[in-house]
């Protein structure tokens, strides 16, 4: 656990490094702004087949979950900006599938996907409308990985708790979104993130899982400028 | 400088919200339904330990699979059936046989080959599964009537299950996880009663088509009576064939006597008789042969209707005895692929597919009189076991790495243990002998019974 916390700690500390090189150039340009809502975070699940022993056709699906979201960016340019979004971790259930359909949740995961992402925002910073392109770089982190004994049933019956661990994958993700100014300081913003995810799942039972995640992220959020 | 401690800050905390067990665990391991004790009702599938007494005992046997733990030597050598590890994973009291005994070969002096031992009832055990018990028919292969020596209780089903309402007060509290599995034996005593009958069909008629060909191959050498030959050859064939102890080699001798009796003495010569015996014995090999197919051809329809009587007598019994006697979660398992059994692929094209319509007859009868029921999971373990022995694909994913090959070699079951089974590494073979199971197939069927509780909502 230490090492995958570490490689956070690392991820942030660059994140935050990265941010501050660019923004020291553009200091001038620059504006803070900061923004709070509701991050819905929905995972386009292509489940692999359980490897063996398995059932032929053991699949997973993955629910979705809201979590609220502050995010904060920072004017490079009147049109280029940088953005970092601070979460509560994300509440996955996770399902049967597949053959193994019907059979309810199995176990659930919490997943930190931070994102830097580089934005570029049409139009003038007085326009009212303001939509905006970025492209991001995501470190995709899953915790707390909890089965049931449902799951243990399901993988190793009579046998110990089956326990699983999801892979942390770096990975990107695109963005298009829409600030809309309400006055000088406040706006309103939508925003939708779609990260490529593939992963793998590792059971202690010894079947693994590959999972393609693709979440895609839809944020509803009101900003204010510094 | 301001900005950038803040955004560390940010980020730092962000990856500090992170802290605090964040490893993988197994959660919460109980079960929703609590289930007071597991019923159940059998055959060898289910059977926990009926015959393991006696010599049985001695051999280290007693279940149906490889007998004994040796979990060091490859995890799935558990020793378990299904129904084992499903108590265990219900964490239940391990199951235990209801009753005990033999009633086979009494041999006080050697307890190695004591297949005697008197029947006891145990009062605080629940697993009512016997070898050899049928649906509802008493006597099951390994009987004392059809096996004297090694004598099986085979209590059916229809009686275990009577036994134990007589036990609880006829009725179930509704708390019970209640199993019943059986057919099989029917298909197998089905099979070979077809198989003992045709074979006598055809050796009757071989013996007919050799007496034929005999009488008339002699009478024909003889060149000037031959009709009063043949009469006088047939009526010594006749004669020595309804004498008891007679032999096919009794009836040649008794034969070429009458045709040298009838003036024919070149025919007594073994070169002059040899090739008309030859010919009689080949025309009564093809006359054999084709009166037993046709025996098994016209009563196997026949076979096939009693095994969906069974089926739908076996559903009639969850309705009307389990679930109308209270009983809430019932699990029917299905009979599996016999026809891909060990045992099933020994036999001719035209019986593997009389097995396949003997138990496709009875799980569609089976099927039918369960009807869908909140209280009934009916388990397709046909399906199942067609697949892993049918698709390659499928052993693999299952785990399995042999299926087709009897782990026990030409050992019973009942008799295997992690000692006697065949060279090499079969922890993971399908079957242990004919027809049984290993305890890893058997853990496979157990957790394919979960996942379909799990589905139904009792896990």
């Amino acid at each position: 656990m230490k090492v995958r916390l570490n490689s956070v700690v690392k991820m942030a500390v660059a994140a935050a490094a990265l941010a501050c090189a660019s923004g020291a150039s553009a200091q001038s340009a620059g504006q803070w702004t900061a923004k709070f809502g509701f991050n819905q975070l929905t995972p386009k699940v292509e489940s692999g087949d359980l490897t063996a022993p398995a059932l032929p056709f053991t699949k997973a699906a993955v629910d979705r979950d809201i979590q609220p979201v502050l995010i904060f960016a920072y004017g490079l340019t009147n049109n280029i900006s940088a953005e970092v979004a601070l979460g509560t971790p994300y509440k996955h259930k996770i399902k049967g599938a597949g053959s193994i359909a019907g059979t309810g949740e199995l176990g659930t995961v919490e997943a930190l996907p931070p994102t830097l992402f580089l934005q570029y925002r049409f139009f003038e910073p007085t326009a009212t409308f303001r939509p905006y392109i970025g492209l991001g770089a995501t470190y995709a982190y899953f915790m707390k990985e909890r089965g049931s004994g449902k799951l243990t049933a399901l993988t190793n019956p009579g046998g110990p708790a089956t326990t699983f661990d999801i892979d942390n994958k770096f990975t990107y993700t695109g963005q298009v979104g829409l600030a809309v100014n309400l006055n000088e300081r406040w706006f309103v913003d939508a925003t939708v993130n779609k990260s490529r995810l593939r992963t793998d799942v590792h059971f202690s039972s010894g079947q693994n899982q590959h999972m393609k995640l693709d979440p895609v992220a839809v944020v509803l959020a009101v900003g204010y400028k510094f | 400088m301001r900005q950038k401690n803040f955004a560390l800050a940010l980020l730092t905390a962000a990856a500090l919200a992170a802290c605090g067990g964040t490893g993988s665990s197994g959660g919460d391991q109980s079960h929703p339904i609590t289930f007071s004790q597991q019923v159940t009702f059998g055959d060898s599938l289910s059977d926990v330990g009926t015959y393991n007494v006696g010599a049985v005992k001695v051999a280290g046997g007693g279940k149906f699979t490889i007998n004994g733990s040796e979990t060091s030597k490859d995890p799935a050598l558990t020793g378990l059936n299904w129904t084992e590890v499903l108590a265990a994973e219900l964490r239940l009291p391990a199951p235990c046989a209801a009753q005990t005994g033999l009633e086979g070969t009494n041999n006080d002096a050697n307890p190695a080959a004591d297949f005697f031992v008197p029947i006891v009832n145990n009062a605080n055990c629940f697993n009512y599964a016997q070898g050899g018990a049928r649906v509802s028919n008493p006597i099951g292969p390994g009987n004392k009537v059809v096996k004297p020596e090694l004598g099986e209780m085979t209590v059916p089903v229809k009686t275990q299950v009577a036994t134990h309402l007589a036990k609880v007060g006829g009725k179930f509290s509704g708390t019970e996880l209640v199993t019943i599995m059986a057919g099989g034996n029917d298909v197998l005593m089905q099979l070979a009663t077809l198989s003992a009958n045709a074979t006598a069909a055809g050796n009757t008629a071989g013996q007919q088509a050799f007496a034929t060909s005999l009488v008339s191959g002699l009478a024909a050498h003889n060149t000037t009576n031959p009709t009063g030959a043949a009469q006088a050859i047939g009526r010594a064939v006749q004669i020595e064939a309804a004498r008891a102890g007679s032999t096919s080699t009794t009836i040649v001798q008794a034969a070429v006597g009458a045709a040298v009796g009838a003036g024919d003495t070149a025919v007594a010569s073994p070169a002059v008789y040899g090739p008309i015996v030859a010919t009689a014995q080949a025309a009564a090999t093809t006359a054999g042969a084709q009166a037993g197919a046709q025996y098994a051809a016209t009563n196997g329809p026949a076979l096939v209707a009693e095994l969906g009587k069974a089926g739908a007598e076996l559903a009639a019994m969850v309705k009307t005895e389990l679930v109308g006697k209270g009983a809430k979660y019932v699990i029917v398992n299905n009979l599996p692929d016999v026809a891909s059994t060990p045992s099933g692929r020994s036999q001719a094209a035209s019986t593997q597919e009389l097995i396949k319509a003997m138990v496709n007859t009875f799980n569609a009868q089976l099927k039918a009189g369960l009807g869908e029921s909140p209280n009934i999971l009916y388990v397709d373990l046909y399906t199942v076991s067609n697949d892993q022995v049918n698709n390659p694909r499928s052993k693999e994913i299952y785990g399995l790495t042999n299926v087709t090959t009897k782990a026990c070699g030409d050992i019973n079951s009942l008799l295997c243990t992690t000692r006697n089974t065949i060279q090499g590494d079969v922890s993971h073979y399908m079957f242990a002998d004919d027809i049984h199971p290993t305890p890893y197939e058997y853990w496979l069927v157990a957790r394919y019974v979960l996942k379909d509780m799990a589905v139904k909502g009792w896990l």
